[in-house]
């Protein structure tokens, strides 16, 4: 009889036996890297040598980087537009833009964050709930350390009824942080690599509330359980509305 | 063609299916699996002078796992907290097929410890492997490998796993 390693093994394969690469994935890829690489470009000279042309952007052709000192040649005949250079968006919820060092989005300005953190560059907008996170990297799709999730309008009503389950069942502690109050709990929200997600609901206002989460991964970089607490309520103190 | 583009062509013809399956076990999703695999590579490509030398199969690996890893637990949060209610779950089907049954079993473990018996036993690296490309400790992936066959085994009732290998070979 096979043991549960192998059959693990099988059903894998299995599973994954229809699956088969794009044949023009190779392409696709280098063809979204140059259109990635001409954007970059461009802006670079509409930053630098605006001046050089007073042509169309989409009829020049890039034949040497601004920083060489050469002016680019133009050409008559536009490069072709790519048009598959970009991933499907479809089921990808809406962003909320280029947030910058991501101190300020939505309605909201990020006061304090632990040492070296940076903006994740990730975020989603839901209109009356949004969110962003922070990391070490800035990468988008690295690990997240910090996530700072907005309930706003409508959306207050759930995170409420959230809170008061946790209170209901005993779980979590009533914080008050100078003239606001918050709830701290660690939340079981399916993450592994921890013992649940430290969080912190903060009522900012009557229709709007903030819940500010410590991925468990990084809280292990905390001393314990007080520490972890002692920065998501800085966090908090510092997390103030947008003029 | 360059010679940059012949041998990331020529790495991506060898490979690309074998990390699609991949990326397809690590997030439980076709479509997601191909945006994953398609961002890691144009992160490779962007990457080529500095990846190529080495095999650069490690680092794409290891791009997917941790954005599918990443992925999963925004999910989880994104899911969890604006609905503040279990995800449902189906009853148990007692005429599901094995794979069905396991397939489900692995979608339901943590991202880390499903992307820990991905890597170990679909991709057949050593524990050491594993370690590196999860960026932890070779003690982690041990007894993340062990709550992951043991939440298998649970979750699944090894009697009733027993019997359905024996009736598949049967």
């Amino acid at each position: 009889m096979p043991t549960l390693e192998e059959t693990i093994r099988q059903v894998m394969a299995d599973e994954t036996a229809r699956l088969h690469a794009a044949p023009d994935l190779a392409e696709r890829v280098m063809r979204s890297s140059r259109a990635t690489r001409n954007r970059a470009r461009v802006l670079t000279l509409a930053t630098s040598v605006a001046v050089i042309t007073a042509a169309p952007v989409g009829y020049l052709t890039l034949n040497s980087v601004a920083t060489t000192g050469q002016a680019p040649s133009i050409s008559a005949t536009p490069e072709p537009p790519a048009i598959d250079d970009t991933p499907p968006v479809a089921s990808a919820p809406p962003e909320l833009g280029d947030l910058g060092d991501g101190r300020e989005f939505g309605h909201v300005k990020v006061g304090y964050l632990p040492e070296r953190l940076k903006w994740s560059n990730w975020s989603v907008d839901f209109g009356d709930s949004y969110s962003t996170a922070y990391n070490f990297d800035g990468d988008k799709n690295g690990f997240y350390c910090v996530q700072i999730y907005m309930y706003e309008e409508a959306a207050v009503q759930d995170i409420d009824s959230q809170i008061q389950r946790y209170r209901d069942e005993g779980e979590g502690e009533e914080v008050i942080l100078g003239d606001r109050t918050g709830y701290l709990v660690v939340q079981d929200v399916g993450e592994d690599g921890g013992k649940g997600t430290p969080t912190l609901f903060l009522t900012m206002g009557a229709e709007q509330r903030a819940a500010i989460m410590f991925s468990p991964t990084y809280a292990k970089e905390f001393s314990g359980a007080e520490a972890v607490n002692t920065e998501l309520k800085k966090i908090a103190e510092g997390l103030t509305p947008a003029n | 063609m360059s010679d940059v583009e012949l041998d990331f062509g020529a790495f991506v013809a060898a490979r690309a299916t074998s990390l699609l399956r991949m990326a397809y076990l690590a997030c439980g999703d076709e479509t997601e699996a191909e945006d994953l695999l398609q961002t890691a590579l144009e992160r490779t490509y962007r990457n080529w002078d500095r990846v190529h030398r080495d095999s650069p199969e490690p680092y794409v690996r290891r791009v997917i796992i941790n954005a599918a890893i990443s992925r999963a637990r925004r999910r989880a949060i994104l899911s969890i907290i604006p609905m503040h209610s279990p995800p449902e779950r189906s009853a148990r089907a007692t005429d599901v097929d094995l794979r069905h049954v396991l397939m489900e079993a692995l979608r339901a473990l943590p991202p880390r410890q499903r992307a820990v018996i991905v890597l170990r036993y679909w991709e057949d690296l050593s524990e050491t492997q594993t370690a590196e490309v999860l960026g932890c400790s070779i003690g982690t992936v041990k007894s993340q490998a062990s709550k992951a066959m043991a939440k298998l085994r649970s979750g699944l009732g090894r009697e009733s796993v027993e019997g359905m290998i024996g009736n598949a070979h049967a």
